[in-house]
């Protein structure tokens, strides 16, 4: 059952014809984007924080964190994945044990982390790839471990340059030895350095949309194989919950 | 329990007053309680079905009651010092003692108040007036006096007749949970303008009702002599079919 979840997910990430994920936060909101026609459903780590009033950077406790993504994965017909950070250590060992822990709730994927999370600056590559490394032992094949570079996340956009393009790719081919099953990078936007990403990257690239980023079109036409939307679809959401409140209130 | 927690519940029960009902926009968690201070509002409901949906536990005593009181602490410190009520349903026992046991956990999580119902949770009809106002008192003699109990018939949800006979029923016991130690009377699908003014006429509590879609006007049912409105399980509802028509425009 988790492995054919797994299966259809792998195999929705098309690099040109992206998945789209529309990130969720509960089991309410996953069925809302389920019943949009979702083939998958992401969480959002601040997302899940904000509405429960934690902090992001692992301030939602690992235990809450589990039984939400074990209630969503109840509630809904499809693959979920969730967005898990550092998994809750720099430790490889650890951090394989709290990705066995994720595996066991249903989720059939994650995202993880290079940057050092409540630190500064990112895991150097051997530590993250033995960190990735880890984990895809404890989870064995049948989990999508979708592996998220901070580099351009740390950055502001206009210092995103050749250099850092050349280190991204580095990291994705390290990470894709040590087994990771997708690539992740927040906040690079600009489609010629994404189109020579995905040129080089050996695993299915993840954009995620932010304000004014270019269209789906223009990402998709660069490779990109998953969109997902991070924080923004359940901030958008509050800002029209505090709307309709507004109304009803006055 | 936080220290300025009687002060809170002062707060809250000043609110309701017939004529100029204090408005509830029900939430289920931190984020829409936020959502719903920043928008103006003087106090914070949850309500049961939201968050049976929302976690997707389910609503009639499916969530856990200790992730009822995990909830309800977790909101009540993010709008502090606004006051918090929590949809407590039937308080997760029929038994009038467990009830009070559990209602003191649940001031102790930080809320001032909570909505008791009358009908059986699980089963059918409502509980015989006599063993409610026993569960009522027991509630009371476990919270004490700085808690509102909003204590709330569902005769009309569970009879469709809605008619004179009916208020007199409603009414019986209205004035049968305030001498048993109600703070608010709340009477879920009322809604008829002429039928709130016999009840508010004859009942010694501030009357609570819902609003819902294609409800008469907020200021009918404040004229009527209302005290408190709140929205039940419909903004979390309009909001999710909110999300699940941005989510098809986005991946569509």
């Amino acid at each position: 059952m988790a492995s054919d979840l797994f299966q259809r997910f792998a195999a929705l990430h098309v690099s040109g014809d992206p998945l789209i994920l529309f990130n969720a936060w509960d089991a309410g909101s996953a069925q809302a984007v389920a019943k949009a026609g979702a083939k998958a459903v992401a969480t959002g780590s601040a997302s899940v924080a904000m509405a429960n009033g934690f902090g992001d950077g692992q301030e939602v406790p690992l235990e809450f964190a589990l039984a939400n993504a074990r209630r969503i994965a109840a509630a809904v017909d499809l693959p979920v994945t969730v967005d898990f950070e550092g998994a809750y250590s720099d430790e490889p060992a650890e951090g394989a044990r709290n990705f066995a822990k994720l595996a066991a709730t249903g989720a059939i994927g994650c995202n993880f982390e290079d940057q050092i999370v409540g630190g500064e600056g990112l895991h150097p590559i051997p530590a993250q790839a033995a960190r990735i490394a880890a984990a895809r032992h404890a989870v064995g094949p049948d989990f999508f471990i979708n592996v998220r570079t901070d580099l351009f996340l740390k950055a502001p956009p206009e210092t995103h340059d050749e250099a850092m393009l050349a280190e991204a790719i580095e990291r994705a081919k390290a990470y894709a030895d040590a087994g990771a099953s997708g690539f992740f990078v927040p906040m690079l936007g600009d489609p010629g350095f994404l189109r020579r990403l995905c040129a080089d990257c050996p695993v299915p690239v993840n954009f995620m949309t932010y304000p004014g980023c270019p269209s789906n079109a223009e990402v998709a036409a660069t490779g990109v194989a998953r969109i997902s939307h991070g924080p923004f679809p359940y901030m958008d959401l509050m800002a029209k919950f505090g709307e309709m409140a507004r109304e009803a209130i006055a | 329990m936080p220290a300025n927690q009687s002060q809170k519940f002062e707060t809250f029960a000043a609110l309701h007053v017939p004529g100029d009902p204090v408005i509830l926009y029900n939430i289920w968690d931190v984020g829409s309680a936020l959502a719903v201070v920043k928008a103006g509002a003087r106090a914070l409901a949850t309500g049961s079905h939201p968050v049976g949906d929302a976690s997707g536990f389910g609503d009639a005593h499916q969530v856990p009651l200790d992730y009822v009181f995990a909830n309800a602490g977790r909101i009540a410190a993010a709008v502090d010092p606004l006051p918090l009520t929590v949809d407590f349903e039937g308080a997760y026992s029929t038994d009038p003692d467990e009830g009070g046991r559990n209602v003191a956990a649940l001031k102790e999580s930080g809320a001032v108040g909570c909505n008791f119902e009358d009908q059986l949770v699980g089963g059918e009809g409502v509980h015989p007036l006599g063993e409610q106002v026993r569960r009522i008192a027991a509630i009371r003699d476990a919270v004490g006096g700085d808690f509102f109990i909003n204590a709330r018939t569902d005769l009309f949800i569970k009879i469709e007749q809605r008619d004179d006979a009916l208020v007199d029923q409603v009414i019986e016991r209205g004035k049968a949970f305030a001498g048993a130690g109600a703070s608010g009377f709340f009477v879920p699908r009322l809604a008829d303008p002429r039928q709130i003014e016999r009840i508010v006429r004859e009942v010694p509590l501030p009357l609570n009702v819902i609003a819902f879609p294609g409800a008469p006007p907020k200021a009918e049912w404040a004229a009527a002599g209302v005290a408190r409105i709140s929205h039940g399980p419909f903004p979390h509802r309009a909001l999710m079919a909110q999300l699940t028509e941005a989510a098809s425009a986005a991946i569509n």
